[in-house]
């Protein structure tokens, strides 16, 4: 049973098969029996879980509209969250009814379909192409689970501060960032890829200063040489790692979120309740307006 | 502020052996086999590629193929040896010197004998890959390819033939970290000690030969390519700019060799133009 203010949560580091949505999908209801079993409440898989990453012209191929019955592929998922009570978020490729494409990640709650975050940051240079297939998504929402404050970011939108400052400013407690990230650079004297560094300086500042849980799924496998670092992991509003999965490794890990220590670092550290937002938009207004 | 190439040391050695032993172990199985052959020069490239394919697949799935010339040198059949042994991987010994020679017998006018000796290197160079693929074929094994990130850049390398591979495990890695990847995966002494040669002619030597070392290449080619900074700025942060010119021209000039061939696109979907998909696509 779920106790008030807390949320059991289970980081999915998987290696989705490029192209192969129903092997990901038999994989994605494996996972979340496992995680069933260890009392999560909610399942978290990286971005485009549901199809791998580096897909080129099969978006074409793997775009589902799931508004409508093309959403009957994932009903083995539909299912197993309503049977067992539990949450998921995985990612996919989304298809509009005027067939735009977007990099998605959907939360099916309890057997219904609860929010839709569409990626708004579509890195596009570099080993990235995202923008030659994916419309940008146009929001950062937040939306409720089991009475927890959640916001969902994919990736390059964590990288872009904004995003979180709209998320927490919104109400998120809880920042999830299923993300791909191909693990890249080495420095002498770092134990871990630089890509890896950086993005958990990035967790940590969130976390921190936006008084956050910050939640951080990503996948491993490699995609034509390209691999992805793995590294899940979970963020305290401290600022502080709770928990890790291994880097370049499959695995599952559990963690669970409790929200006093967040009321509590709240109280001391009131960053968000002193935001300015006015000032914030009439800055913004005039960069808008070039009155810089 | 000098830039310089990022050293594989003891701190992040671990994670780089566990990235590249993964990228073996899931490209391999990808591809539907367990095993790869590779050639075995008793250089130190193809030397790192065979020790991290045996950890990555295990000994049994590693076969090596040392294939020298009557001009190739004793010390590094002898270098082949020693990693075959120790690694307890299996291998196979295939003189080319007879099939090479029966082709230049009949190439004689050939006058210049600087050109003959690189059309023999080329030529020395295909043939070996020529029986990587047959026993790609005959043990049901991908080819693993042995060419480092500097070699490729430069150029050095004969295309379609010691370039040629299914996947390539150094390919990103310089010459220069190669030297301390080698040293963590302790491989024989003797192969790290020796200067870097191609081993085409005797007494071959990579470096006398590109007219600089592989050291100060290096360095200019992870500001050139990995930090992409322009020649003229490479030069003021205190690199010879002859030198610089020179390496940036030698890679603009084998562009040709790191890309697929050409394709005149007629229809409106061209293999690799607007044909787009990752080779994991199946």
């Amino acid at each position: 049973m779920k106790k008030n203010n807390s949320l059991r949560i289970c980081l999915a580091q998987t290696n989705p098969k490029v192209g192969d949505l129903n092997k990901n999908i038999e994989n994605h209801i494996e996972v979340i029996g496992r995680a069933n079993k260890k009392g999560a409440n909610l399942v978290i898989f990286p971005e485009l879980s549901l199809t791998g990453y580096f897909l080129k012209d099969s978006v074409y191929d793997m775009g589902i509209n799931i508004y409508t019955d093309e959403s009957e592929v994932l009903s083995g998922i539909y299912k197993i969250s309503k049977d067992m009570d539990i949450s998921v978020i995985a990612g996919f490729v989304e298809k509009d009814q005027d067939f735009n494409f977007y990099n998605s990640s959907c939360c099916i709650s309890k057997g219904r379909l609860i929010n839709v975050h569409r990626k708004v940051y579509l890195p596009t240079y570099g080993m990235f192409e995202e923008l030659r297939y994916f419309k940008p998504g146009n929001t950062f929402g937040v939306f409720d689970l089991d009475g927890v404050k959640v916001s969902v970011l994919t990736c390059e939108d964590a990288w872009h501060l904004s995003s979180s400052y709209i998320a927490v400013n919104k109400g998120a407690h809880i920042i999830i960032i299923n993300s791909a990230s191909p693990a890249r650079g080495i420095t002498a004297g770092l134990n871990k890829f630089n890509s890896m560094n950086m993005w958990e300086e990035l967790l940590s500042v969130i976390a921190f200063y936006y008084k956050s849980y910050v939640i951080y799924v990503n996948r491993v496998g490699f995609e034509d040489g390209i691999g992805f670092s793995g590294g899940s992991c979970v963020f305290n509003p401290l600022g502080e790692t709770e928990t890790r999965l291994d880097y370049l490794e499959e695995g599952e890990i559990s963690a669970e979120i409790n929200l006093d220590l967040l009321n509590n670092e709240r109280f001391k550290t009131p960053l968000i309740r002193d935001e300015n937002l006015n000032l914030t938009m009439k800055e913004i207004e005039n960069i808008l307006n070039k009155k810089l | 502020m000098k830039k310089e190439l990022p050293k594989i040391d003891e701190y992040n050695f671990p994670l780089i052996y566990k990235h590249l032993s993964n990228f073996i172990k899931i490209e391999v199985s990808k591809a539907g086999v367990n095993s790869v052959v590779l050639g075995l020069s008793g250089g130190i490239d193809s030397a790192a590629a065979c020790y991290l394919a045996s950890n990555a697949l295990g000994k049994e799935n590693v076969a090596a193929l040392i294939m020298p010339y009557e001009s190739s040198s004793e010390s590094s059949f002898e270098d082949a040896l020693k990693v075959v042994k120790t690694l307890g991987i299996s291998y196979y010994i295939i003189d080319i010197t007879k099939q090479i020679d029966d082709y230049f017998e009949k190439e004689k006018d050939a006058a210049d004998t600087q050109n003959i000796r690189v059309r023999k290197g080329n030529k020395m160079a295909r043939e070996r890959m020529s029986i990587l693929y047959d026993y790609s074929y005959k043990l049901n094994s991908l080819v693993l390819g042995t060419s480092n990130k500097s070699e490729l850049l430069l150029g050095y390398g004969t295309l379609y033939g010691d370039m040629a591979s299914a996947l390539n495990p150094i390919g990103d890695i310089y010459k220069t970290q190669i030297y301390q990847l080698s040293g963590y995966l302790d491989i024989p002494k003797s192969i790290i000690a020796k200067p870097p040669s191609a081993d085409l002619w005797a007494g071959q030597s990579d470096e006398s030969e590109l007219g600089f070392t592989y050291e100060i290449a290096d360095d200019i080619m992870y500001l050139l390519i990995d930090k992409m900074y322009k020649p003229e700025v490479v030069v003021s942060l205190g690199y010879d700019e002859n030198l610089v010119d020179k390496i940036y021209d030698k890679i603009k000039k084998s562009q040709y060799k790191r890309r697929m061939p050409l394709i005149a696109k007629v229809s409106e979907r061209t293999i690799n133009i607007d044909f787009r998909y990752l080779r994991d696509w199946a």
